[in-house]
């Protein structure tokens, strides 16, 4: 069996990484590109993300790289849940800012699963808390007067009564 | 989009780049002024304090490399310096406040300053976890002037001389990281050479370290680190009430958690995705999901769909009474613009489902004007359910205008119509005549042509696209081309009349006065499956849209529920008092919805049978049909009126939620 075909890509932070093509082209912005240039055998930057970032990225594309092309339909099954499966979730056990960045990394690189994990993966740490538990999670301070704070309370709550 | 170009600069670990470390990097500064305060002290021995204190060089370096920071950190070095002269004079007595004759010799200052000053740093740096403005509120609240250091008190700066360094200090500190990496210069690196060198960096670097790593392990806004449409995806994903919460986090917070984009989503996730997606052969009942059309107000209409909710969970609903027809109403079926009934009277009444909810046509021989409504309700009965909390009477519409002109007698039903059913292009009705008439909607309900194969009354009728199934007392089960007309088949077996009929794809089930449900399949004309009561005749009987739940209704009282592929009794819905003459199933909602003979309307909850809603005494006769649909239940009733139960009745923005 002949090799995988590879690919180098270079990280933002000038380090060189080896991947399997198939993986690589988890990544729409690098299946593309591979396609209108046809496979020149020189590093293809990856000027967005980071060595650490684009690393993980990787590992994920590579645990995913069998996974079945997206639908498409995706208002309808996707949206239905924030379930995330075990691996995915694993995955994403790591700090805000590193979430963050495979977000930004996967948004950049077109890679649709990842960056549907990733925002799943930050509603469910917005998911039934609180204002304030969601104000702690990200250390966001509170910057409404009591007032704008009453005011979209009450906007919310309002049920009917008459 | 400026925040995706801070993905590139970022370096790990030491990468927390918000507004919550950029307080900390300031502390450095100010903290090496503070010393320098406290070191004056030791009066005359300042400058060689200062002297041995760590390498000055490297502190400058570290002071530039923060450049837009200099002018408030320099401005509050200078300051401290014109402090050091005011209070010099003052600075021995100062010390004889603590005993401390040792402060005085430099071994011991040497020392001790920099223990203290990690112990109330570490202090500080946890409260200033928390937030920036507590690091604000904790170092000088109510100060003027500074202090300085003071045995083991911190020193403290008045709160005006810090007053925005938090904000500048965040803002210059990016402006700086931007700078740094352009320049290639690691300025962690930097600083953590200088700490090195001050012979107390490694306490401090210690301390840094410790914190940047809390701090990126625990708190980013995502709002301001993720685009907009990203985070709107994020937000997408949430349930009502957590958006909700989303939007009282901040004011940014707030700003993107109300676009109409993410409620659109929200609000059809959490009202719509029940919508069946199986055959069915019903009209499909209005969601109450509202238009797509431009600048819809989605989170109003959740607010809306969320008080409607509430309604029917607490049974409150207005009841409006259709008042027309002369005999029993048998059936009915509604859309979200109309609503058409059958009646003993002979005649088929179309009414418009909005207010004034006027009679727009009379479908029949010339009706006899009917005059006062007389009682509309039991009160006596309703006492033990829920009453309407509202009732409205329309005066009935004067039959003259609204009546269709009767050429030809046989264009009509010559007796009592007992069943209806109608989509977007035509209406059948059964009637005591033997025969069904098929109608069509778009012109005008002009008779299309008449079904005639049964050897006695028609009791129930349903389509789709391609069958007409209807249902006789003769026992028989007629299945006709929806499109021609020709009778297709016959399906016999039953040995009573045939009450009522539902069809979904090949399958049709019905149920009969013999007691029996049957389950068939068209394309072979045989039954597949009974579906037994436990004693007596059978009324009515329901299909879920799946095909795979049958509900059953009759003479046991009871709702029957079974599963349609295995053909057992799942549950057995309790409640009514009297026969059970019709049956809803309104899936999208969870709801089952069912009339009776002991005059009541009730609700089940289809997920569990429980009975939700009991709503005895609406009229003052048998209830003869029921259908509902997200806002409301329409029944009919032998005191020949329809009661519309309507749970959204005097809701505002109601409307919106229209299909």
């Amino acid at each position: 069996m002949a090799a995988t075909p590879t690919l180098i890509l270079t990280s933002s932070d000038g380090v060189d990484i080896t991947v399997d093509r198939d993986v690589a082209e988890r990544s729409l912005l690098i299946k593309n590109m591979l396609e209108d240039l046809g496979e020149t055998g020189e590093a293809i930057p990856i000027p967005n993300v980071n060595e650490a970032v684009l690393k993980k990225v990787i590992e994920w594309c590579t645990h995913h790289k069998s996974d079945p092309p997206s639908t498409g339909d995706d208002d309808d099954s996707r949206r239905k849940t924030t379930d995330i499966d075990e691996w995915d979730q694993k995955f994403m056990q790591v700090d805000q800012e590193m979430l963050f960045e495979i977000i930004l990394a996967a948004n950049y690189l077109d890679i649709k699963g990842l960056l549907d994990v990733g925002c799943k993966t930050v509603a469910n740490m917005i998911k039934g808390k609180s204002p304030e538990e969601i104000r702690k999670t990200f250390n966001i301070q509170n910057d409404f007067t009591p007032e704008e704070e009453d005011q979209i309370r009450r906007e919310n709550e309002w049920a009917e009564d008459r | 989009m400026t925040r995706r170009t801070s993905l590139p600069m970022k370096t790990r670990p030491r990468t927390a780049t918000t507004a919550s470390i950029q307080p900390v990097r300031a502390e450095h500064p100010i903290w090496d002024d503070g010393l320098a305060l406290n070191a004056i002290k030791a009066e005359g021995q300042v400058l060689d304090e200062m002297d041995h204190f760590p390498d000055p060089a490297p502190r400058r370096r570290a002071a530039k490399s923060f450049s837009n920071l200099r002018h408030p950190v320099d401005g509050l070095r200078a300051l401290g310096r014109r402090l050091s002269v005011t209070l010099r004079h003052k600075s021995s007595k100062h010390n004889l406040h603590h005993n401390h004759e040792e402060t005085h010799q430099f071994d011991h200052a040497h020392h001790h300053v920099p223990h203290f000053r990690n112990t109330w740093c570490s202090v500080n740096r946890r409260a200033s976890l928390s937030s920036v403005s507590d690091l604000d509120g904790s170092c000088a609240p109510t100060v003027s002037m500074p202090v300085p250091a003071n045995g083991i008190q911190p020193p403290v700066f008045p709160s005006g001389m810090y007053a925005g360094a938090a904000a500048r200090a965040a803002a210059a500190a990016q402006n700086e990281m931007v700078r740094a990496e352009r320049d290639g210069l690691k300025f962690s690196e930097a600083r953590l050479a200088h700490d090195a060198e001050s012979g107390i960096g490694i306490d401090l670097r210690d301390r840094s370290e410790l914190s940047d790593a809390e701090l990126a392990v625990l708190r980013l806004d995502p709002v301001s680190s993720l685009p907009p449409e990203i985070m709107s995806e994020v937000l997408s994903f949430l349930d009502p009430q957590s958006l909700m919460n989303a939007e009282l986090v901040s004011r940014t917070w707030s700003e993107q958690a109300s676009s109409r984009h993410i409620w659109k989503q929200v609000f059809r996730r959490a009202y719509g995705s029940q919508r069946p997606s199986g055959v069915s052969s019903k009209k499909k009942q209005s969601a109450g999901l509202g238009k797509s059309i431009p600048n819809q107000d989605w989170k109003r209409m959740f607010l809306v769909r969320r008080a409607l909710e509430h309604r029917w969970s607490e049974g409150k609903a207005a009841a409006i009474y259709l008042h027309g027809h002369t005999d029993s109403v048998y059936c009915a079926q509604f859309d979200e613009n109309k609503i058409i009934t059958g009646s003993r009277d002979r005649t088929i009444r179309v009414w418009d489902a909005h207010y004034p909810w006027p009679c727009r046509k009379i479908i029949g021989p010339p009706p006899a004007d009917v005059s006062g409504i007389g009682p509309v309700n039991n009160t006596a009965q309703q006492s033990s359910g829920k009453p309407p909390f509202l009732t409205i009477c329309p005066p009935p519409t004067q039959s003259a205008g609204i009546t269709t002109p009767v050429d030809q007698a046989s264009d009509y039903h010559s007796a009592s119509i007992l069943c209806l059913q109608f989509d977007e292009d035509i209406m059948v009705t059964g009637s005591s005549d033997y025969s069904c008439i098929v109608w069509d909607i778009k012109n005008d309900y002009k008779p299309i042509r008449r079904l005639e194969g049964h050897t006695s009354g028609v009791l129930d009728v349903c389509f789709d696209d391609r069958y007409i199934i209807s249902c006789s007392k003769d026992t028989n089960i007629c299945v006709w081309d929806r499109h021609t007309g020709e009778l297709i088949k016959k399906l016999l077996g039953h040995r009573g009349p045939v009450n009522a009929v539902q069809l979904r794809g090949d399958l049709v089930v019905s149920a009969s006065g013999d007691g029996v449900a049957k389950l068939w399949n068209i394309t072979s004309g045989l039954c597949v499956k009974e579906f037994p009561s436990k004693d007596r005749g059978l009324a009515c009987v329901e299909f879920s849209d799946d095909a795979r739940t049958i509900l059953t209704g009759g003479n046991d009282k009871v709702i029957y529920q079974f599963d349609a592929n295995t053909g057992d009794m799942v549950n057995e819905l309790t409640g009514h008092v009297g026969l059970v003459r019709s049956l809803h199933l309104d899936s999208m909602n969870k709801r089952i919805v069912s009339g009776s003979y002991d005059m009541s309307v009730k609700v089940f909850d289809s997920q569990n049978g429980e009975l939700s809603i009991d709503l005895p005494g609406w009229t003052t006769s048998w209830m003869l049909s029921v259908k509902s649909d997200y806002r409301r239940i329409v029944a009919t009733s032998q005191d020949s009126r329809a009661v519309i139960m309507d749970f959204g009745y005097g809701l505002d923005g109601i409307e919106l939620l229209e299909e």
